[in-house]
């Protein structure tokens, strides 16, 4: 289960951390119930300051992805249906919007747009 | 005998010394980072040659110098002593030197070449790499600690059985050679000494277990491998010192409050039992484990990224040897030239851990 990070990317390193966690996630690799490394473990792996873990943390808290319990640390949720209230799936589809607006912008026709989903999908959900 | 002490840590200085280059990872060299398939570049394998080259025929030219020179009837032991000590001073800086001015040269080299252009500079993590590790458990740490503390009980019942005076330093020969009037304190000076080093060894257990396992990008399972097993063994060589110091400290106590227990042969034998031991274990460890465990054969196939390669960190490696990052909370970080552990010069609790029982001891000695 590793995540990588690129200190020069434009992407902030919290998001970075959240989103590969989140991917890990989606594969299947990371379970409910599983726990991730403490935030003092996990920032000094990756030489990066303990804010910027305990920010992707608590972003993914706010997202419902995990729980922060005193001791235990931050446990991975169930991934259950209920997660997926009206509220998020809009949260989700505005986010969707604007990508693929730019994806058609620059000139990416319909089809190439579902292709790329579906391999999207494809890697994340296969084998 | 201080000769054979002498000639025993210089070749053991040379051989370690001349041979570091070949211990380390092949993409750190001279405390610069180098992409893998740079990293046996021509020059580069010349700069680790002239290296070893240097220090092992200095080294060599030096030590047949002091073993011709002691032949010589005339030579007193005091000057045996400061020259032998001069020597090996003089190899370490020469090493220094060398490393300094290699350091430049391959500094200069990966600028002029420009190998990091083409690549990714990334930093990978394992998220179950904390849960793999298996440094030792801090309380083995604490076991030692039981056997001074029984010492200085069993010190205190005896208080009438020790001499009016009690030595302080122990000669060569292992016969005490300066004593101190005996005290409640001075009586048991030895051995909080001890106290104070286990103490630190348990914080250096301890730091290192908050340590930061860094994995190589382009080798992320083998590296991990290595660095576990680097953290494991590195943990059971401190132990193991650990162990040998609490028994070469506890047995001078006992026979400075059993004159009886004075025997010439073990007087002698046991200190430097303690130093030819040390440096074997240092050496097999230093062959065995590699830098960061990097001579740890491990099998494993590892998928190929050839665009990304490890963060190189170099900025935060002042002189390639000292670490200094604010954001990074390991304590310690594992050695760029060398093996085992340094410090992590941005986080100040590695200082406590190394210098504040330095201090103490000194004190220690001082008021005794």
């Amino acid at each position: 289960m590793f995540i990588q990070i690129e200190p020069s990317s434009d992407i902030p390193i919290y998001t970075q951390v959240a989103n590969q966690i989140i991917e890990l996630i989606a594969r299947g690799q990371l379970k409910g119930g599983d726990t991730l490394p403490s935030v003092r473990a996990l920032a000094s792996d990756l030489s990066v300051n303990m804010h910027t873990v305990n920010k992707s943390y608590h972003e993914l808290e706010q997202k419902g992805i995990l729980r922060i319990v005193p001791k235990s640390g931050a446990v991975i949720n169930p991934i259950v249906q209920e997660w997926l209230t009206n509220e998020n799936s809009r949260k989700i589809i505005g986010q969707l919007k604007p990508i693929i607006a730019e994806a058609l912008v620059l000139g990416m026709s319909p089809d190439e747009i579902r292709q790329h989903a579906s391999s999207i999908l494809n890697d994340l959900k296969g084998e | 005998m201080p000769l054979a002490i002498f000639l025993i840590t210089l070749a053991f200085l040379i051989v370690v010394q001349s041979a570091i280059p070949f211990l380390l990872k092949r993409t750190i060299v001279f405390g610069v980072t180098i992409p893998e398939e740079h990293a046996m570049d021509s020059s580069l394998v010349s700069f680790r040659r002239k290296y070893s080259a240097a220090v092992f025929i200095i080294g060599t030219i030096s030590l047949i110098f002091l073993v011709l020179w002691s032949a010589n009837a005339s030579v007193s032991e005091n000057q045996l002593v400061i020259t032998g000590l001069a020597i090996q001073t003089g190899l370490l800086l020469l090493s220094m030197a060398l490393y300094l001015f290699f350091h430049a040269k391959t500094t200069n080299l990966k600028k002029v070449k420009d190998w990091n252009s083409r690549f990714t500079q990334i930093r990978v993590a394992d998220l179950q790499s904390h849960s793999k590790d298996s440094i030792l458990p801090n309380f083995m740490y604490v076991l030692p600690m039981f056997v001074t503390v029984g010492l200085i009980v069993y010190t205190a019942s005896q208080y009438n059985l020790l001499p009016d005076q009690i030595p302080i330093h122990w000669g060569p020969s292992g016969e005490p050679d300066a004593f101190s009037q005996k005290t409640p304190f001075s009586s048991i000076a030895l051995l909080l000494m001890l106290l104070v080093l286990q103490v630190m060894m348990l914080g250096i257990n301890a730091a290192a277990k908050l340590s930061g396992v860094k994995l190589n990008a382009g080798k992320k399972k083998s590296s991990q491998l290595q660095q576990l097993a680097f953290r494991k063994y590195t943990s059971w060589f401190l132990l193991l010192t650990t162990i040998l110091l609490t028994i070469l400290f506890g047995f001078m106590q006992l026979t400075t409050i059993h004159g009886a227990l004075q025997n010439d042969t073990l007087m002698m034998a046991l200190p430097l039992g303690f130093l030819v031991l040390m440096l074997a274990l240092s050496a097999v460890y230093a062959f065995k484990v590699g830098q960061g465990g990097s001579r740890i054969p491990v099998s494993i196939e590892e998928d190929e990224t050839s665009s990304v390669t490890d963060d190189d960190m170099d900025d935060h490696w002042k002189l390639g040897v000292f670490y200094v990052n604010k954001q990074d909370p390991s304590i310690f970080v594992e050695k760029r030239f060398g093996i085992g552990w340094s410090i992590n010069f941005g986080n100040p609790i590695g200082y406590l851990v190394l210098f504040v029982p330095i201090v103490l001891i000194l004190l220690i000695a001082f008021f005794v």
